[in-house]
């Protein structure tokens, strides 16, 4: 029980300072779960990250995965709640506050201020992530790949997802 | 359901496109909004989106509607994983997979930083986030707290000067 409260209460305040959305926060997620609480074993994490990246739906799946792995499909609803609950309620009350405001340079400078620090988080959490789930020039050479074709290309995110998979079965990475 | 890669695009097409329930402007003035506040994106989307039409019981059901069913999937995927992640070629796919998961993370951040060059100033708040997070390690909340004046100060003057 005392596993749960302790995710349930951390989740929650990770969702008030995850700018730039889950994505930004998986660093602190891996420390948390696999350093610091030792609920899953760093190969677990990297799994439960691909699997939520291999499915369709919002990318909070990692969170997902890792309350499913500590209380089953209770513990799958309580993450997934705690990491919602608190940045929903904010948002619920500032939407108003925020629409409403009438001075569009204020509005602007708010919108700036939190894309950079969006930006600032996911990048390195993407360099963070990666040095802990990468093993090996290949592994690194598909994310570079993965890089420049998405920015380079207008292709679905899916096929870059399969051909991963099919050059991981190969035993490649 | 059909979110693969995210769920903003298809939401977007749904709500604009389709159904007519917001113009283009609407949602783009909603979605600035969610990517103001931290948390999931999407669930912050719901939440707005749901809340304008039915307040605070519309915010629920579409959180709600969003994110069960994507939840029971991956956890039939969870199922199968527990079955079968002793094989070679199943740990295989799931490093291909997560090689290009990260991949997919770092170009969302560099597509969106390839807005912050009208104004390069404030690449510095860019800059003193990832050095703070992954040179000194920092919580994702000290990173915040340090990084938010930064940023504030330098939005304040590029609002201004743009």
């Amino acid at each position: 029980m005392s596993i749960l409260l302790s995710l349930f209460l951390k989740l929650s305040a990770f969702s008030l300072v995850a700018f730039g959305g889950v994505s930004a926060l998986l660093p602190d997620l891996l420390d948390l779960a696999v350093y610091q609480e030792r609920w899953i074993d760093l190969q677990t994490f990297s799994d439960y990250f691909a699997i939520a990246q291999a499915a369709p739906g919002p990318n909070f799946m990692t969170v997902t995965l890792l309350g499913w792995h500590l209380y089953g499909v209770f513990g799958a609803f309580l993450a997934t709640f705690a990491i919602a609950w608190p940045s929903s309620i904010l948002i619920f009350y500032l939407q108003r506050l925020l629409l409403g405001i009438k001075d569009p340079r204020k509005k602007q400078a708010i919108q700036y201020a939190a894309a950079a620090l969006a930006i600032g988080l996911v990048l390195s959490s993407a360099w963070e992530i990666a040095l802990h789930i990468n093993h090996g020039m290949a592994a690194y050479a598909l994310t570079v790949f993965t890089i420049l074709f998405t920015i380079f290309t207008r292709w679905h995110p899916l096929y870059l997802i399969v051909l991963g998979a099919i050059i991981g079965s190969m035993g490649l990475i | 359901m059909s979110g693969f890669g995210g769920v903003l695009p298809w939401a977007r097409r749904t709500l604009v496109e389709k159904d007519k329930i917001l113009t283009s402007e609407e949602f783009s003035a909603i979605l600035g909004i969610c990517q103001i506040v931290p948390g999931p994106n999407i669930m912050n989307l719901a939440v707005c989106v749901g809340s304008r039409f039915a307040g605070a019981r519309g915010a629920i059901a579409a959180v709600l509607g969003l994110s069960i069913g994507p939840i029971l999937l991956v956890l039939l995927l969870a199922v199968i994983y527990d079955h079968y992640s002793y094989l070679d070629s199943v740990k295989g796919i799931l490093r291909g997979i997560s090689a290009v998961g990260v991949g997919l993370i770092a170009s969302t951040g560099l597509k969106m930083m390839r807005d912050e060059f009208q104004y390069p100033a404030m690449l510095l708040v860019v800059v003193i986030t990832i050095v703070a997070a992954s040179y000194f390690h920092l919580g994702l909340g000290w990173v915040v707290l340090i990084a938010s004046p930064f940023a504030l100060f330098l939005a304040w003057k590029k609002a201004h000067k743009l």
